[in-house]
């Protein structure tokens, strides 16, 4: 490129001095590497080293403590999907739980942020103090807000208390919301969802305010009411977000199993065990049994479960440019 | 009408946006009895007794300076690892530079499940499992692709004439990017410093099964073993949570823009 744009004089000036010049590229590629070398280290140890181990463990039976690794092929991912009688059954439920969860997450999430958002950008008072106080779900998601929750989902807690209070004492669990089997995951999307409005609700109020109101202007001086406007104008505009929104519900929920970890631990009687709790557990919790090459390749069915995800992402984006 | 409408309904999910947290101080000002006497939320012996010694006798201080070096570690170890990266990534060319730039960008679709049990048998073998840098250089690596894709980002918006002046002035590129780049991405830096803090403060599955020695516990930690315990009282659990998002809470409301912006930007990308 800089050839063709030098001119020929220049080109003469430069030639004798190719030498210099490709030994200063050199020197500048040296220096370009050393700035990227802690990142490409830390990355190669703890990622790139961490994956393929995990790759080829899951070809393998092995406790974690004997010396050597048992080969045993395609057995653990056979007997994930079908082939075990009591492990596979338990990760069919499992996923069925973790599909459900990404669904009702993803489309409860834009349900309650989209109307928020909108009424939000329709005040000016009070608009950054609600602001902040809807994003403190998601600044202190963790264990400290599970047990919060988990305190006022009690038998005898503040849900079932304020149920009782105002006559919906048949909506009230006497187990627990955690503890019902009819109630436990349910509670959980509704708890996720509360997690993940705080970051739609954000996306969203930020579309909006990118719409030009002279637009909107311009449309009902034309004639157009408030629902054509909204299908026209707003609706378009906010329907890539939407779709980043369901993305993000969906990926967040496959991935991750903390909610669920530290409020039910799958529990009461597997109602609320979802795929990464299983491959955590699989992992971590089965003492001396070699289940460490099962937990790898439930591991990787997570993870090209998400490489699809990643690609249907990258399709959708791609269809609206 | 047509004002206060929009305001009740806001209003209305404020309440139930803030509710778990109006528990959470309601129960970390309960004693041990009062906790068991059921749901009211107003105490009626209000007592900073539960908060005091979780605070002191049940260790909650200690735990709080381990959570303090863990996340400062990893903010500070993120920042200057990712900014060299992102420097080179946008500034120096270099073969092999989109390859590795990407590379970074697809740990994204990595769950983390798939890599905890490969990552905790490697930290064994290394024998930092169970310290402190066995959970700080995951965490760092952990943030490559937000931190790569936002620093490269924000080094290249920064105008290429200001690293030709320098160059011709014979600045060298360490010079350039520590005086002019550097400087120059600073709302980045706080940014990316505020997204890498919370989720670090708040973590609990590597911290789980890494740590066994409880002196180098983090509060997330501290709290589960706090509730596992044989006799939980939820008086105590409320103020050990409490005591573990003040500080998170008190970080957003003083950073919030940055937060904000932050956000908004690394979905887009």
């Amino acid at each position: 490129m800089a050839v063709t744009t030098d001119s020929v004089a220049a080109r003469l000036v430069r030639e004798p001095r190719r030498a210099t010049r490709s030994r200063q590229r050199g020197r500048r590629a040296l220096v370009g590497y050393a700035f990227i070398a802690p990142a490409v280290v830390l990355f190669l140890v703890m990622g790139l080293y961490t994956l393929v181990y995990s790759f080829g463990l899951s070809f393998a039976k092995w406790n974690g403590f004997s010396p050597s690794w048992d080969w045993v092929g395609l057995e653990n991912y056979r007997d994930l999907l079908y082939a075990d009688p009591r492990l596979a059954p338990e990760i069919r439920g499992a996923a069925l739980n973790t599909g459900l969860a990404m669904v009702a997450v993803s489309f409860g999430t834009v349900l309650i942020a989209l109307p928020l958002a909108t009424l939000l950008n329709s005040i000016t008072r009070l608009r950054g103090t609600l602001r902040s106080i809807f994003f403190l779900p998601y600044v202190t998601a963790g264990i400290a807000v599970y047990y919060a929750w988990r305190y006022v989902l009690e038998p005898d807690g503040a849900v079932n208390l304020a149920l009782r209070a105002v006559g919906l004492g048949s909506l009230a669990r006497p187990q627990g919301f955690l503890a019902d089997p009819d109630t436990a995951l349910p509670t959980l999307i509704v708890i996720m969802i509360w997690g993940s409005v705080p970051v739609a609700m954000l996306l969203y109020l930020a579309g909006l305010q990118a719409i030009d109101p002279a637009v909107t202007e311009a449309a009902s001086l034309d004639g157009a009411g408030a629902v054509r406007r909204l299908r026209h104008i707003t609706w378009p505009l906010l329907v890539p977000i939407t779709v980043a929104i369901v993305l993000l519900g969906l990926r967040d929920t496959m991935q991750g199993f903390q909610i669920f970890l530290i409020m039910t631990n799958g529990g009461p009687a597997g109602h609320t065990d979802v795929l990464g709790l299983k491959a955590y557990q699989q992992a971590f919790f089965q003492s001396l049994s070699p289940t460490l090459g099962v937990a790898s390749a439930l591991g990787w069915l997570i993870f090209l479960a998400a490489l699809l995800l990643a690609v249907v992402n990258a399709r959708l984006l791609r269809g609206q440019r | 009408m047509r004002r206060v409408v929009p305001l009740l309904a806001l209003t209305v999910y404020a309440a139930v946006s803030l509710y778990p947290f109006v528990w959470m101080v309601s129960g970390a000002f309960k004693d041990r009895l009062e906790i068991l006497e059921g749901g009211h939320l107003i105490p009626r012996r209000p007592t900073l007794a539960t908060l005091v010694d979780t605070w002191s006798r049940l260790h909650f201080f200690d735990y709080f300076l381990n959570s303090l070096q863990v996340t400062g570690f990893t903010v500070l170890g993120v920042l200057v690892v990712y900014s060299l990266a992102g420097y080179a990534f946008a500034m120096i060319d270099f073969p092999g530079r989109r390859f590795v730039f990407w590379f970074f960008v697809a740990l994204l679709f990595v769950p983390s499940i798939t890599v905890l049990l490969p990552l905790t048998i490697l930290e064994n073998k290394l024998g930092i499992l169970g310290t402190h840098a066995g959970l700080i250089l995951p965490f760092v690596n952990g943030t490559a692709p937000l931190a790569v894709l936002m620093l490269t980002n924000a080094f290249r918006a920064i105008p290429v004439d200001l690293h030709d002046a320098a160059t011709a002035d014979g600045a060298g590129e360490w010079r350039i990017f520590w005086r002019v780049y550097l400087p120059l991405a600073r709302p980045t830096l706080v940014t990316i410093g505020v997204l890498t803090a919370v989720p670090t403060w708040n973590e609990y599955v590597l911290t789980r099964v890494s740590l066994n020695d409880e002196s180098r516990y983090t509060l997330p930690l501290a709290l589960e073993r706090l509730a596992s315990g044989t006799v939980p009282s939820y008086n105590e659990i409320m103020a050990g949570s409490l005591i573990l998002v003040i500080p998170v809470i008190v970080l957003f409301l003083a950073l919030q823009r940055y937060f904000v912006n932050g956000l908004s930007g690394a979905v887009k990308n």
